[in-house]
Parts: C-alpha cells; sequence; structure tokens
C-alpha cells in the first residue's frame, strides 16, 4: 500500500481509534495524538521534523484549557491501544501494519517527552513562584514586626 | 672482656698485680669463664653455671698465680652477666667492677663495691660520709685468685623490652659522671656505639688505659604479625603499586563500564590507584576505613547513575585479582611476609565486599519496599473495584494512572514463538548498541522484560520505568537524557525487527509486542516524572496558605494600630505646642 493510501486508510479508522461515538466528533480526547500520527505517516522516515513542535502546541493548549499532563498521557495511551487493536484488524499487509506501529510508537514517545519537558517546566515555575511567596513573607514578617512594635508603643503612651 | 651472644655471656674483668700480672689474671679468668660456661651451657641450670663458671676462672687465676713466684697476689675483679632468655638475666660480680641498668631513662647501679671501705660500712663500723677519705677506699675485699674459692655475689634480673645493661670497669665509672653515662646510654644508639663513646668519656675525664665496658640491650620481643604488616607490608605493597596498576590494566579494567568513557590512564588513577592507595592506608593503620570508603563511592556512584551491578562486580573481581598477583609476587621474595599480607589485603577486600553489601542490601530494601508497596496499591485496587463493581460500576480514576500496576493492558498474548522472536530481535538490537550507550542496553532489556510478561497489567513496566529513572533530579538536563535514550532504543529495535529472520506475520508481531512494551515503559516513567514534580504544586499551595495568612495578621495588625493610632490622637492637648505634645514617635 503506498503512503497516500496508507493515511487514507488510517482516516477511516479515526472514529473507532477516537471512540467519537462516546466523546463526540469535536475535539475527542487523544485528537491532537491522531493527528500527530497521520502528520508522521504522511512525512514518514525515522524522525519527523515539527512533530515535536506540533505535539507541544496541542499539548501545551490542553494543559492551558486545563487538562492535567496524566489526562493528556492518558488519551494519548488509550489512542494507541485503540490503534493497535484497529491496525490488527484493518490492515492485512503486515508491512502495512508495521509501518502504522513504529509512527504510533514515535508519537507515543514524542508525547511523553513533551507531557515530561511541560511538567518539568511547571514544577520550574512552581518553585520560583514558592520562592518568590518566600521572600514576600519574609517582607509581611518584617512589616508585622514594625507594627507590632508600634501598637505595643501606643498601647503605652495612651494608657 | 667476654662478648658471646649465642650464649648470653657477656664478662668484664679488670686484673690486679705489677709485671703484668693484672693482664694475665683477666685473661685466665676470662678463658676459664668462657670455656666453662661454653662446655656446660645447656647442661647446666643458668644460675649455677655463672657461679661455678666464676668460681672455676677464681680457682684457675689461684693456680697460675702459684705458678710463678712474681704472679703472686695476682687477681681480677669481675663482673658477669648471662642472659637467660629475653625475660631473665643474671648478675654476678666480684670486686669493684660494677653493673648498670639504664629503665626508662634512668640509670641505677645494680652491684654494691666489694672493697674494706664498704664493708667497714655494712658492719657499721664506717659512717658512708666519711668512705670517701678513707685511705683503704680503693682496696678490694674480694677478688677472683687471691683464694682459690670466693664469694660470688648473685641476683636474677626481670629483663624488660629497652633495658639496657652496662657492665665497667672501675675505668669508666671513677672518671665519668653518672649523668653523663646515663645520657649517653639513653641515646638511642646501637650498643657499640654507645659502649665507644662511654670510653671516650672517660678518657676525655683523665681516664686511663684499664677502661672495660660492654653495653647489653635487652632482647627485643618479636614484632606481631599486626606490626609487620604495618611497616613491612604496607611499605612492600605501595612499592609494588605500578605492579598493581599494571596488573588491573592488563586484565582489563579501563574496560569496565564504570571506567568506559575515561582516558585509561584517568580510568587507572580513578579506580585501581585509588584502591591500591587506600588498601596501603589501612594497611598501615590496621583498619579498613579506606577500603570500605572507596567501595562506597565507587560502587555507589554507579548506581546512582542507574548501573548494573555486574559492571561493578567485574571491577572488583579484576582489583581483586590483581591484588592477589602482587602479594603472590611479594610472597615469591619473602614467605612470611607474602603470607601475612595475603591475610591483611584478603581482610581489606573483604572489608570493601561487606561495603556492596550494605549498598545491594539498600537497593533490595528499596526495591522490596517498592515491591510492597506495589502489591498494597494492588490488593486494594481489586477491593475497590470489586466493592464499586458491586455498587454502581463506575471506575474512579486514579491521580497518575501510569503508576498503578494493578491497571489492565491492552495484551495479544504472547506464545512461545513470539517470546522466542522477541528476544532474537532483541539481541541484534542490543549488538547494535554502542558499548557506551548503557542506558539504551538497559532500556532494551527492560523492553525484552516486559514484552514477554504475559500479565495483563502494568507490574513490569512500573518496575523498569523505576529502575530506569533511579535518582533524578526534576530538570531538563536530568530527564531529557532518559527520553533521548528511550528514543534511540525506539528506532534500534524499529530496524532490527526488519533484520530478524522470521516470517512477515510473526515479524508485525513482534513489533506491535515490543511497541507495546515501549509505550507502556514511556508512560510508566512518564508517570514517575508526575509524580517527581507533583510536591512542587503542593509546595507551592502551602507558600501562598502561609502568604495568605501572614496578609491576614497584617492587616488585623493594621486595623489595631490604626485604631490605637487614632485613640492616642483624642489624648493630645492640641492647644500645647509641638515639642510639648509627647514623645511618642510616628
Amino acid at each position: 500500500m503506498s503512503d497516500v493510501d496508507l493515511v487514507e486508510a488510517i482516516k477511516v479508522l479515526r472514529d473507532e481509534v477516537l471512540d467519537t461515538v462516546e466523546h463526540g466528533d469535536r475535539d475527542p480526547p487523544g485528537a491532537e495524538v491522531f493527528e500527530a500520527l497521520l502528520n508522521a505517516l504522511t512525512i514518514g522516515g525515522e524522525s519527523v521534523p515539527g512533530l515535536d513542535l506540533a505535539l507541544h502546541d496541542s499539548v501545551t493548549r490542553r494543559l492551558a484549557w486545563g487538562d492535567s499532563e496524566e489526562a493528556v498521557l492518558s488519551d494519548a495511551e488509550m489512542v494507541f491501544d485503540r490503534l493497535m487493536i484497529a491496525v490488527e484488524r484493518a490492515l492485512r499487509d503486515p508491512a502495512d501494519r508495521m509501518v502504522v506501529i513504529e509512527a504510533a510508537t514515535q508519537v507515543a514517545v514524542t508525547v511523553a517527552r513533551v507531557v515530561s519537558l511541560a511538567a518539568v517546566g511547571r514544577a520550574a515555575r512552581d518553585r520560583a513562584a514558592r520562592l518568590r511567596e518566600e521572600l514576600a513573607q519574609r517582607q509581611l514578617k518584617e512589616v508585622l514586626e514594625k507594627q507590632r512594635a508600634s501598637i505595643v508603643r501606643l498601647e503605652r503612651d495612651t494608657r | 672482656m667476654v662478648v658471646d651472644p649465642p650464649r648470653g655471656l657477656y664478662v668484664v674483668l679488670d686484673g690486679m698485680g705489677g709485671a703484668n700480672a693484672g693482664d694475665i689474671a683477666s685473661q685466665t679468668a676470662r678463658d676459664a669463664i668462657r670455656d666453662f660456661v661454653a662446655k656446660r651451657r645447656l647442661t647446666m641450670e643458668p644460675k649455677a653455671l655463672l657461679e661455678a663458671a666464676i668460681q672455676y676462672g677464681s680457682a684457675a687465676v689461684w693456680n697460675a698465680a702459684q705458678q710463678a713466684r712474681e704472679r703472686h697476689g695476682m687477681g681480677t675483679t669481675v663482673v658477669a652477666c648471662l642472659v637467660v632468655d629475653a625475660k631473665r638475666a643474671l648478675i654476678a660480680h666480684v670486686g669493684d667492677s660494677r653493673a648498670y641498668l639504664l629503665r626508662h631513662g634512668r640509670l641505677q647501679s645494680l652491684t654494691r663495691d666489694h672493697t674494706i671501705v664498704e664493708e667497714l660500712i655494712d658492719r657499721g663500723i664506717l659512717a658512708p660520709e666519711e668512705a670517701d677519705r678513707h685511705p683503704y677506699k680503693n682496696v678490694l675485699s674480694r677478688n677472683l685468685g687471691a683464694k682459690p674459692e670466693t664469694r660470688v655475689d648473685m641476683f636474677d634480673l626481670e629483663l624488660r623490652p629497652g633495658d639496657r645493661l652496662l657492665l665497667c670497669s672501675d675505668g669508666l665509672y671513677g672518671y665519668a659522671s653518672t649523668e653523663a653515662m646515663q645520657y649517653l646510654l639513653g641515646s638511642g644508639d646501637p650498643p657499640e656505639t654507645v659502649a665507644r663513646d662511654l670510653i671516650d668519656l672517660a678518657l676525655r675525664g683523665g681516664g686511663g688505659d684499664n677502661i672495660s665496658t660492654i653495653v647489653i640491650e635487652a632482647p627485643q620481643p618479636a614484632p606481631s604479625s599486626t606490626q609487620v604488616v604495618r611497616t613491612t607490608g604496607a611499605t612492600a605493597w605501595w612499592q609494588r603499586r605500578a605492579r598493581f596498576l599494571q596488573v588491573a590494566k592488563d586484565r582489563g579494567i579501563t574496560k569496565n563500564p564504570i571506567c568506559r568513557g575515561l582516558p585509561p590512564e584517568e580510568a587507572l588513577d580513578l579506580v585501581a590507584a585509588s584502591l591500591c592507595q587506600a588498601i596501603f592506608h589501612d594497611l598501615e593503620k590496621s583498619t579498613g576505613v579506606n577500603v570500605w570508603t572507596f567501595a562506597q563511592n565507587v560502587a555507589g556512584g554507579w548506581f546512582e547513575r542507574g548501573g548494573e551491578w555486574s559492571a561493578v562486580r567485574g571491577l572488583m573481581d579484576i582489583l581483586a585479582m590483581s591484588s592477589r598477583t602482587v602479594v603472590e609476587e611479594i610472597r615469591v621474595a619473602d614467605a612470611q611476609l607474602g603470607f601475612l599480607l595475603d591475610v591483611a589485603v584478603s581482610r581489606a577486600l573483604v572489608v570493601a565486599e561487606l561495603a556492596l553489601g550494605g549498598l545491594l542490601a539498600e537497593r533490595l530494601r528499596q526495591v522490596d519496599g517498592d515491591l510492597i508497596q506495589l502489591h498494597t496499591a494492588m490488593q486494594e485496587t481489586i477491593e475497590a473495584s470489586q466493592a464499586e463493581l458491586s455498587d454502581s460500576g463506575f471506575i474512579e480514576q486514579a491521580t497518575i494512572p501510569f503508576m498503578r500496576p494493578d491497571r489492565p493492558v491492552t495484551s495479544p498474548g504472547v506464545s512461545v514463538e513470539l517470546v522466542g522472536a522477541i528476544e532474537k530481535t532483541l539481541t541484534i538490537a542490543r549488538a547494535r548498541t554502542s558499548p557506551r550507550a548503557e542506558l539504551v542496553k538497559q532500556i532494551l532489556t527492560s523492553l525484552e522484560t516486559i514484552a514477554t510478561d504475559a500479565s495483563p497489567n502494568f507490574a513490569s513496566a512500573v518496575l523498569a520505568a523505576r529502575e530506569l529513572y533511579g535518582h533524578r533530579t526534576t530538570d531538563d538536563t536530568s530527564i531529557m537524557p532518559l527520553f533521548d535514550a528511550l528514543d534511540a532504543a525506539r528506532i534500534i529495535t524499529a530496524s532490527s525487527v526488519h533484520q530478524t529472520s522470521v516470517p512477515d506475520a510473526l515479524r508485525a508481531k513482534v513489533l506491535r509486542a515490543i511497541s507495546s512494551a515501549h509505550q507502556r515503559l514511556v508512560s510508566a516513567v512518564t508517570g514517575l516524572v508526575l509524580e517527581a514534580v507533583a510536591p512542587y504544586s503542593d509546595r507551592l499551595k502551602e507558600a501562598q496558605q502561609r502568604t495568605s495568612d501572614l496578609r491576614d495578621k497584617v492587616a488585623r495588625a493594621e486595623r489595631k494600630r490604626a485604631e490605637l493610632e487614632r485613640k492616642f490622637a483624642t489624648t493630645i492637648d492640641q492647644s500645647q505646642p509641638w515639642d510639648k505634645r509627647g514623645v511618642t514617635e510616628w
């Protein structure tokens, strides 16, 4: 099967893999992973230029909308598992199946890398934010000390 | 003089009499005593032997005196020492030759001169202070040769290590002060040198040519094996360090995974030379702390980087074999030293093994803890799932679902044929992996474990991920190499599948199995990353909460202060000038 035909064949599996019956056709969980898979199949090769960037954009978007990293990863895993089953059934030529499996594995590793990067980045931001909080706490403590001294003085003077 | 160390006999004699009779007397007595002891040293009891020898000498001098008129009245003093063993000596003396003992740096006289003056003092006829002025102060009351038999003063002396005995004639102590003699004896110079120095001292003090001295050093106890190892053994080991490094290099220490990536010389220096040095210091101090520290550092650092146990085992085997080679060479040169070093170095290596054992035990405890945790989590999940299924059929999602080992996974099942093909593929993959890519090799091993695991859950992936993850900091530089290695392993396995000589259908199944394993492993690793970063959010929330509490406190304090200021303002007498209204600071 040619690359074009293979991509078309996989597109047909979209509803099954993303379970659109359950989640609806618009942005079902794992849609970005499926899109990345199609992208990888279209271009081919051991490494796909832009796959990292494309997945980074889509994952960041999901995280910005409030999805957790766990949810993104879970959806990617679900897509991978369903795709394996669907491909086993839909593609008769082992060579075609192997092409799709290779691409799906690549996408899975890339998604995991992007999610990990996002998590590590968040941790760094949290660390920095905590430092700022601690700095603010130190300043607030100083203010509080001054206020307490003033209160003691005022209480003494008004007695 | 008689100096006969093999028999332990030392004698100083000082002859008396004109026309060389004194010399004849002392020589006669000397020969008689020496021969008597030589013949009977092994057959007679030491004390009886020494006394009989001196009596024999006395008889010999008397007999010689009887043979010539000009020798009548000749005689000799004697002071003799018979060293029985390392802890005992016998002292015998007649006349005014003396024996001194230097112990702990202090010199004491062991004998009392046999002079008329001393006899008078002993009997209470003469006061000690009158002795120096007495006209017979140098006249002997006893000597060898005056009579066929004489009375010999004898006593036992218990020797201690470091003791020094001085036997001397009056030519020494009459012209040298006791302090000077004490100083020279305690100088630590060899006995022969001290004896020569004492004679020089007496000569400088105006002494004549009748000065005889013997310095005897109490035999030192044989050094213990520990002392031998500490001194000679440690030195012999250190002198062969170059040989140790060479043997270690020949045995391929630089090819060990722990040393890979380092220039050979640097690897030798860091590993083999460090152990050689650690053993040397431990031999010197009879401890094992240096070797222990070495093993802890090498193995601990390696394990922290996720290294395999087999590399540490291989390294220690090479070092142990190199040590044995060096010790064997020392044994050829000196059998006893070699034996003692063999024991000491083996003990050092056992200490290193104990350190490794401790590290391994720590690792096992961690794995054990993880397994217990996994088992507990699995049990709880099973129970919860059963309960929920029986209630409403609703299954709650875990916080980090990838870390749940009991999580069911889609598995098409693994047949014996598939397992064989997977193993074959991953063997090819390992062969194609760079020898330095230890992490990729570890991932390939993990993939094999997961892909051939027939259990339909996530446990093997979680265990493998924990092993891979090890101890990493939560930053890009620490995490990304792991994902790079996972990606490299993916590319290698994918290409290796195509090189495996199996039917296409089976090849596709192999790829699916390995890819699924890969996906599970990657998910589990990512789960660990998420688990690692989770506390940061919690800590930030705690910090934000603390800041919020502080803000509340500041706000409350501000309100109170404002209220007090208002109250204070009402108490100020506005009619007074500013400087009379109070001293409150604003």
